[in-house]
């Protein structure tokens, strides 16, 4: 491929997920990030984050959960890259509902809620947040966060686009302020987003026989937004 | 006649019974108002507004409607491989309405194309014959069909017994004088956590080669000048806040 189309398809370009793609790109369903981590060291919990729609540009769905969309995260026990167990979340009224983790009705591309799992629910924070700690010793968060994603994306789009002979730039003073276009600049740095927060024994989600690159037991999990038809 | 058509005629008829019944129901006789359980007014036996007594119980009525199927619009397992390995929208949406069993047979192919262009982009930067600057075997010694397809099955792995890093490096415990390869005491891939710098591991396995810093700024000829672009890391790093305690996110700027 030439400089000239690789140009082209870098005009609007934001990573992690962020605005990735035309079909769900700056609608309240947008994906914009997603994390899955062990809260401590030697901890029994796993902790899944997932941010929708981002205020890093003008003009973007941001701000509002949408009660159409349902967020699916998905978690395959068997390495078969199906989804054994789902943990959903639906905004009704002010409350995040989540439900699972639990066998979905069916798995691909369309679901149903699974509404026989409740898990909890969790008022939607605005600036301080509001956190639910059920029975089962499961936390719940929902509401805007800072995006913690940090990229220098407007280099990145110079570099895929052909006019950046120098690749990135190097790394500044983190403490200096001056925007002296000689350094890195993290592009999502100021910028919110909508999170959604789970942190859930790992007893509630059972052991799991799939393996990464290295051989180490994992969860493969991945999330989605699914709009109601 | 199969007894599902026995049924539908059988209702038709009711409904020309009905029809018929109610042309003809054309006198003055006074109406009845009767309480019902979706006059929007408390009445009857009511305990709500059109709920409880005979309609149904008010708790049931107040609770939110989870009914419908919901299809997918988005998708996302590790960071940016959607955005950086996508040649162009079509290959975008495809991939956001795909499930993961199916990604690699759908999108290794692109992906690897994707690949080589970042890396053509540089050869003509350079000067150079852009069938000549090609993918090297990264530091987990994959090759470029390998990475690819392993990235184009897009889920995040999180291991729930090991600490969390993206992608850490260990040390050299082989002695090989090559930290960044695979020896036996790195932990990686189990997860990601908002510390983890993806994009600067995402460009290592992409530019990196086998040692890592292939395309890192280097100073070939020793002019104090960079011959070669800086690709394996975008020089930034964390700049949110993130907590210790849930939900761990830092509170809107």
């Amino acid at each position: 491929m030439g400089l000239g189309a690789l140009a082209l398809v870098g005009v609007l370009l934001v990573a992690a997920d962020h605005i990735d793609a035309p079909g769900a790109m700056g609608t309240s369903a947008d994906i914009a990030d997603f994390y899955a981590f062990e809260p401590t060291e030697g901890s029994d919990n796993t902790v899944f984050a997932v941010d929708l729609q981002s205020n890093v540009l003008p003009d973007l769905a941001y701000g509002t959960f949408d009660e159409n969309v349902l967020l699916e995260i998905n978690i395959d026990t068997d390495n078969d890259l199906v989804e054994d167990l789902v943990i959903q979340a639906i905004p009704r009224d002010g409350k995040m509902y989540f439900f699972g983790p639990v066998a979905p009705s069916e798995t691909g591309l369309n679901g149903a809620i699974m509404v026989d799992a409740p898990l909890g629910s969790v008022d939607i924070s605005a600036e301080t947040a509001i956190v639910e700690t059920t029975a089962n010793g499961v936390s719940l968060f929902a509401g805007p966060r800072q995006d913690a994603f940090f990229f220098d994306f407007f280099q990145f789009n110079e570099v895929i686009g052909g006019t950046a002979p120098l690749g990135f730039k190097p790394a500044g003073d983190p403490n200096s302020t001056d925007d002296d276009d000689e350094t890195a600049v993290d592009t999502f740095d100021g910028s919110n987003t909508m999170s959604i927060v789970v942190e859930l024994p790992n007893s509630l989600l059972g052991s799991t026989t799939g393996q990464n690159a290295l051989g180490l037991e994992v969860y493969k999990t991945w999330v989605t937004t699914n709009v109601k038809q | 006649m199969k007894y599902k058509n026995i049924k539908y005629t059988f209702l038709s008829l009711l409904a020309v019974v009905a029809l018929v019944s109610c042309s003809d129901d054309d006198d003055n006789t006074p109406i009845v108002v009767t309480e019902t359980c979706d006059d929007g007014i408390m009445n009857g036996d009511e305990t709500g507004v059109d709920c409880g007594g005979s309609c149904t119980p008010c708790e049931e009525a107040m609770a939110p409607d989870f009914t419908g199927t919901y299809a997918q619009v988005d998708f996302m397992g590790r960071p940016g491989i959607n955005t950086v390995l996508s040649a162009d929208g079509t290959i975008k949406d495809a991939h956001n309405v795909s499930i993961p069993s199916e990604m690699a047979a759908t999108f290794q192919a692109d992906f690897e194309a994707r690949l080589e262009a970042y890396h053509d982009v540089y050869a003509n930067i350079l000067g150079a014959d852009p069938a000549a600057v090609n993918y090297e075997n990264n530091i987990l010694g994959l090759d470029a069909p390998t990475l690819t397809g392993y990235l184009a099955a897009d889920v995040l792995e999180v291991a729930p017994n090991l600490p969390t890093t993206y992608f850490n490096p260990g040390t050299d415990a082989d002695d090989d004088g090559r930290i960044l390869v695979p020896d036996g005491d790195e932990v990686a891939l189990t997860g990601r956590t908002p510390q983890d710098d993806v994009i600067d591991v995402s460009l290592i396995l992409l530019f990196g080669g086998m040692e890592g810093d292939r395309f890192s700024g280097q100073d070939t000829d020793g002019d104090g000048v960079a011959d070669l672009p800086r690709l394996t890391s975008d020089g930034v790093g964390l700049t949110a806040s993130v907590g210790t305690t849930f939900p761990y996110l830092g509170a809107p700027e």
